[in-house]
């Protein structure tokens, strides 16, 4: 449960800045996982393919980094590096 | 038409998990409000209209930590509804998926969560600035766990091979080999765990609590027992809702689980052990007495030491499973579907999951409910805290939210996972 809204907030940061940004679509992602952020990133995967459909983001390419530095202040975080619009003007 | 790409630099969070509100007037306690956010019921209601084969899959989604819980649970559920047995090495390799979810589970809570309130680190991360090799060693012992379950369960955190029968596929005996060798790694390590746990030191604390766990006439409980307590409750998971409710309490949308007619009890890795101390393997009850564990422990802090007992037994478990294991003919046993209600309850790392399902003619499921271990033990943090408080009024609200957290952090509650979910809000009057 803990990555489901773990996943849902980031969805939604996704949203709102696609939709600052005037953007109809998300077509890519890219999030960095701590070391001791206890997510794989298949599971964070899957969670995010769910947590998408229907929002701007779906269908993103997700690019996924695994971080291995366990004193990293951000070890346990899972942080969203960027994401990649689609601007149709 | 164009693609731009937009710098971020955003932590997601978790939101809204855990909450407590404390009341103090004229330095007393007057109030002590627990929530905790609760996701089975709609998981409960999402599970209506759906075959009885995707119980497994579905619930295993509740919690990333400990999805083998959750699917063990509704696959006895569903058998039970079924009249099905699964036993012999089916059943064994069903107690192998679930000693890896325990070391997973426990040594993630031991080293990464619970370790940190006892050394005065605020995170893991602080501690591993100070204790790499402590920090790599529960990392290595919780990759053990989930080499076991990613193993057995086809993949490391959702798995899939779990099936209302039995298994989809079922292992060659050579390809435990490796599993084997890993384990015999692990089990060094919780013995290792179980020694340096025991120097901690534990806040003196202990109260007269009613312990509920599973018990089997011959094995540590995972899957199967009667439901029994230290005050004389001994049942059979299929009278579950005789003896528990759950009332709604105005504050929170999470449910207090009571025994009817008594109130709070405390189930977990405390409850199991003390229930069923004479069933742990040689060496793990040994390894317990040696840290300085009587076959009672009535205190919650030093939960972490029997946590770390129990991934001693786990790794022992798993390897003597292994050590008999003969692959069995077939990966599961038939199921015919039928109209009728069963009755699951297994040990999740954190204490009994109680699942229930009816279903009909053709395994559709009408109705689910779901009872997992945090909230059974909800009632009785409180009363924890009620108790605990008290002598850390004077502290500033930092550092009693640092005690308050440790006291909750003793039940492992999935929340935890969240390293501060715990909002802490105080009125002192
Ligand atoms: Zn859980």
């Amino acid at each position: 449960m803990h990555e489901f809204f773990l996943v849902k907030d980031l969805i939604r940061k996704i949203t709102s800045l696609a939709h600052e940004q005037g953007a109809s679509r998300v077509t890519g992602v890219i999030v960095k996982l701590g070391a001791l952020s206890h997510i794989s990133p298949d599971h964070f995967r899957e969670h995010f393919i769910h947590a998408s459909l229907g929002t701007v983001a779906e269908g993103a390419r997700l690019n996924i980094e695994v971080l291995t530095d366990v004193t990293d202040p951000q070890s346990q975080e899972v942080l969203l590096e960027n994401i990649e619009i689609y601007l149709a003007t | 038409m164009k693609n731009k790409t937009i710098k971020v630099d955003y932590l997601a969070r978790v939101e809204g998990e855990g909450a407590l509100y404390v009341k103090i007037k004229d330095n007393s306690l007057t109030d002590v409000k627990l929530k905790i956010f609760e996701p089975p019921r709609f998981f409960e209601a999402f599970l209506q209209g759906r075959n009885y084969s995707e119980a497994p899959d579905i619930t295993a989604r509740i919690c990333g930590i400990c999805p083998i819980a959750y699917q063990m649970s509704a696959v006895h559920a569903m058998e039970d509804a079924f009249g099905v047995t699964v036993d012999g090495q089916l059943r064994a390799l069903r107690r192998l998926i679930y000693c890896g979810e325990w070391i997973e589970s426990h040594a993630l809570h031991v080293y990464m969560l619970h370790a940190p309130d006892f050394l005065g680190y605020t995170d893991a991360i602080q501690m591993a600035k100070d204790h790499p090799a402590l920090v790599q060693r529960g990392l290595q012992l919780k990759k053990a766990g989930n080499e076991i379950v990613a193993f057995l369960g086809g993949r490391e955190i959702h798995p899939i091979n779990v099936r209302v029968g039995g298994f989809y596929k079922v292992p060659a005996k050579r390809e435990l080999e490796p599993l084997a060798e890993r384990l015999k790694w692990a089990r060094d390590a919780a013995l290792e765990t179980v020694r340096w746990t025991a120097t901690l030191d534990f806040p003196d604390f202990e109260q007269d609590y009613e312990f509920v766990a599973l018990c089997h006439p011959g094995e540590y409980p995972f899957n199967e027992g009667r439901l029994v307590s230290n005050k004389g409750l001994d049942i059979s998971v299929r009278d579950y809702d005789d003896s528990f409710v759950e009332e709604h309490v105005p504050y929170s949308n999470a449910l207090h689980s009571i025994i009817k007619g008594r109130g709070a009890y405390f189930v977990g890795p405390l409850a199991r052990y003390n229930l069923n101390f004479n069933r742990l393997s040689p060496m793990t009850q040994e390894a317990a007495h040696s840290a300085g564990l009587s076959y009672v422990c009535n205190n919650p802090f030093q939960s972490i030491i029997v946590r770390s007992v129990e991934i001693l037994y786990a790794c022992d478990e798993a390897l003597r499973i292994i050590d008999q294991y003969e692959r069995p003919d077939k990966p599961s046993v038939q199921v015919q579907p039928r109209a009728g209600t069963g009755y699951g309850c297994t040990e999740a790392p954190r204490g009994i999951l109680y699942h229930r399902y009816s279903t009909d003619d053709n395994g559709v499921i009408i109705d689910a409910k779901i009872v997992p271990p945090t909230s059974q033990n909800q009632k009785t943090i409180e009363n924890d805290l009620w108790q605990f408080i008290p002598k850390y009024l004077d502290l500033p609200s930092e550092k009693l939210t640092l005690q308050c957290e440790q006291a909750i952090r003793n039940y492992d509650p999935c929340i935890s996972c969240a390293t501060h979910f715990l909002k802490l809000y105080v009125n002192r009057e």
